[in-house]
């Protein structure tokens, strides 16, 4: 019987069989037909004049000249390191306050209720509208620039770990009563691991809002990073230059959301739910 | 009122009552409870529907204080929780970020017991409940009917003389959940204790219980005490002692919608 | 079941319990009170004894006054407030209007059909790491610096969230309920339309809300970097003239119209969601 199977199969089943070969191979196409769209598109482009949209090997040109004759002195992963040290230092700053600020704003009713008109204010605000004020307070050096991705990404933490601590479940907190528990035993054995999904939600939010925010602030002002890159190729009509920006910029973003999720599965074994 | 004295009384309520405000209402839960509890014996709480059980196990353990009335443990008053008295949830509370070992251990790390001492301490009671290889394990990956044994090690390892079980099986199947009921009567003899077990399931009650308290529906209040001594252990589901006062019971029974 | 014996002690309970409940929702306003107070007074503070600069802090009358005059005086960024309000409104909500009405269908699309979602994904993928802001220069050079441009930016910005939910609320519709309708033999699609797609209006809402956070997040940036208008180049107008009280106004502005534009939005989803209420 089952020696036969292969040639047994039902009509439906043949169906399905070639169904599932269209869609392997439906990827495949889409991003063939991706690259053909980009070949198209490009078909006018003159890199003398820089007139046009790039054709994928003057991109893959310039990413390769920006090794060999660095924009001021760095080549492609130094400028990557750059903005990657200045959200570092910014993610750094709000996982340490930032956790720490929403675990008590979220768990203690009297700081909620005072802190709460001030935080949805700082909230409001769309992080990227800080850079003016903050280049007028502090000037474009780098400790400015660190500031902005704080104030741009700290939010986003905040309000995670107020959510996760402020809907601990009940029957959670039954478990602690029931065994005698103190109330900062609640607090740190029962309260915060049961926002800890919350709370690494967060990580995520505020690590792609920093690399947001840190491309925003490289390309007002700055003398270095992946967003000077592109403003700079803006400025000196060089789009090649711009586009190797922002492929630098999606992969390491998404090299990011890679990294935080890994992490999470690394502390939080539970959350990986069996199937 | 049972009069029973040649048993020891070791938990006593007395004219409980509790009741919620909900907007502008009170919902009366439980009305003027008063119950003895004997040492060492199996009680079961059997009432009908979601009507006050849990809260007045609750009340037992200290997760809320009821409006009216009093409970006194081995003749002394208490208030609020004890460390005395252990609890078995209906929900499975068990925390998702914890091993078995971890959730094991819970209540003795709350009391600061030491690493080696509570270990092994948590040791003993899954071997008692039999998860023993399931010690690193987190809850997602056990079956209900496992949950549930953590659950009832949790309890036991802070040695409560009086254990609560409030519909511990009610979400498992009822393969499952006859399996359950044996595993929980081999681990009573095993482990002597106060029990208070609640169910809304009248053979379950039967087939477990010492004496069974009958609540009434909304709101609870005591409607009936039978005691099942007479009908010995082990119980036969078959047996028509068995199958008259499980007749009984449910004709006694309040319907719940 | 007011009719229990105590009748007496149930209502003085009611009202023992309200009282309670009116004295934390008055501790907590008080609270909050003190806080907002806390913050102006400590702001006023520090400009009165200049213990900063007036060059980069000015006291909050000043922003008042300048929140007024701006009405009638386009100086010193060459427009009224309300202009540049506009202005910016435009831009967000045609980008974003696009936005939900490309995305939320698409999601829906690639939610149901296999096909269509083997083929769109490795594109959506492609695409989605990279933020709308670092787009920017390649649409001016397409667009231009007019409003196509930055309501292209703009819908970048919120495309992403629209499609996402969208996509996983249709993917999230219970076995159950399709079953139902093909018991009942209906075709694939009207399954999709009358099943999956009524099913999955949380999720494409709870995406639509993060849209417009996105959105007009993206908006100062896009007129920050490419415009002559605008509420994000009022700001930054206000930053090259040291006019600390300009971008000051211009960030409490932004952030009000902001949280007003949620608030609409919460109210649109009370609207067509009333049968979740049932």
């Amino acid at each position: 019987m089952s020696k036969k199977h292969g040639l047994n199969l039902s009509k439906a089943e043949i169906m399905e069989h070639r169904l599932e070969i269209l869609y392997r191979i439906l990827p495949l196409i889409s991003v063939l037909l991706l690259v053909g769209l980009w070949m198209i598109a490009s078909r006018d482009f003159n890199a003398d004049v820089g007139s046009g949209f790039p054709t994928p090997a003057a991109v893959w040109d310039r990413t390769v000249r920006l090794f060999t004759r660095p924009v001021k002195k760095m080549n492609l992963i130094m400028h990557a390191l750059v903005s990657l040290r200045r959200i570092g230092l910014a993610l750094a700053f709000d996982w340490t306050f930032g956790i720490i600020f929403g675990i008590i704003i979220g768990w203690f009713p009297k700081p909620r209720a005072f802190f709460t008109p001030m935080f949805d204010a700082f909230r409001a605000v769309p992080p990227l509208a800080w850079i003016p004020l903050i280049t007028l307070w502090f000037g474009i050096g780098e400790f400015p620039k660190i500031l902005i991705v704080i104030f741009g990404s700290l939010a986003s933490i905040v309000v995670n770990v107020k959510a996760g601590l402020s809907a601990v479940d009940k029957m959670y907190l039954n478990v602690g009563t029931v065994f005698n528990a103190t109330p900062m035993q609640t607090l740190i054995k029962i309260a915060i691991p049961s926002s800890l999904d919350a709370i690494f939600a967060g990580v995520r939010t505020s690590t792609s809002a920093a690399w947001m925010v840190v491309l925003a602030a490289e390309m007002l002002g700055a003398d270095s990073g992946v967003g000077f890159l592109i403003s700079r190729g803006m400025d000196s009509i060089d789009m090649p230059l711009v586009l190797t920006g922002m492929i630098a910029i999606g992969i390491v973003g998404a090299i990011l959301a890679i990294l935080t999720q890994f992490v999470e599965r690394l502390i939080c074994p539970w959350t990986r739910k069996s199937k | 009122m049972p009069m029973d004295k040649k048993k020891q009384v070791i938990l006593s309520l007395r004219n409980i009552s509790q009741s919620f405000v909900v907007k502008n209402e009170v919902k009366p839960a439980v009305e003027d409870v008063s119950l003895d509890v004997y040492d060492n014996e199996f009680l079961v709480v059997l009432g009908p529907g979601h009507c006050g059980k849990t809260v007045l196990m609750n009340v037992i353990a200290g997760i809320e204080t009821p409006v009216e009335g009093k409970k006194y443990l081995k003749g002394e008053e208490i208030q609020g929780n004890d460390r005395r008295i252990g609890m078995v949830f209906q929900s499975l509370n068990l925390m998702p970020w914890r091993t078995v070992l971890g959730n094991v251990e819970f209540g003795l790390e709350l009391a600061g017991v030491g690493k080696k001492e509570r270990r092994a301490i948590s040791q003993k009671y899954i071997d008692l409940v039999r998860l023993t290889g399931f010690e690193h394990a987190y809850p997602h990956e056990l079956s209900g009917g496992m949950k549930q044994r953590v659950g009832i090690a949790r309890a036991y390892t802070n040695n409560p003389e009086i254990l609560i079980m409030d519909e511990p099986f009610g979400a498992l199947d009822a393969q499952t959940r006859y399996a359950m009921e044996e595993e929980v009567l081999r681990i009573w003899k095993e482990e002597k204790r106060t029990v208070v077990f609640v169910t809304n399931n009248i053979e379950e009650a039967v087939f477990l219980a010492d004496r069974i308290i009958l609540l009434s529906n909304c709101p609870a209040k005591v409607k009936q005490v039978y005691d099942l001594s007479p009908l010995g252990r082990p119980r036969n589901l078959m047996d028509s002692d068995f199958l008259r006062l499980r007749t009984e019971i449910s004709d006694n029974t309040d319907l719940a919608l | 079941m007011s009719e229990s014996p105590n009748v007496m002690t149930n209502e003085e309970r009611v009202a023992y319990v309200q009282s309670k409940r009116k004295q934390t929702q008055l501790r907590d306003t008080m609270l909050a009170l003190i806080g907002v107070m806390f913050f102006f007074l400590v702001w006023e503070a520090v400009v009165l004894t200049g213990l900063v600069d007036s060059k980069k802090l000015c006291s909050v009358l000043e922003v008042f006054k300048l929140f007024i005059v701006k009405f009638s005086d386009p100086n010193p960024d060459g427009a009224l407030l309300l202009v540049n309000v506009w202005s910016s409104l435009l831009i967000a909500l045609s980008g974003f209007g696009l936005a939900i009405v490309i995305g939320v269908p698409l999601g829906w699309l690639m939610g149901w059909y296999k096909g269509f979602d083997a083929f769109m994904r490795p594109i959506f993928e492609i695409i989605r790491p990279i933020p709308p802001v670092s787009w920017i220069p390649l649409s001016i050079v397409w667009m231009g610096i007019g409003l196509k441009a930055k309501s292209f930016i703009v819908f970048f910005a919120a495309f992403v969230p629209c499609l996402i939910n969208s996509y996983t609320g249709i993917r999230q519709t219970k076995e159950v309920l399709k079953n139902v309708g093909i018991t009942f033999g209906a075709s694939n699609f009207t399954v999709f339309w009358k099943v999956g797609i009524p099913s999955s209006l949380t999720m494409a809402f709870a995406g639509i809300k993060v849209a417009i956070g996105n959105a007009w997040a993206t908006l100062v940036a896009a007129e920050m970097l490419a415009a002559s208008s605008g509420l994000g180049y009022m700001i930054l107008m206000g930053r090259s003239y040291g006019r600390v009280d300009l971008v000051i106004l211009g960030i409490v502005v932004i952030g009000l119209l902001g949280v007003v534009i949620s608030a609409l939005i919460s109210k649109c989803e009370d609207f067509f969601m009333g049968w979740k209420r049932l």
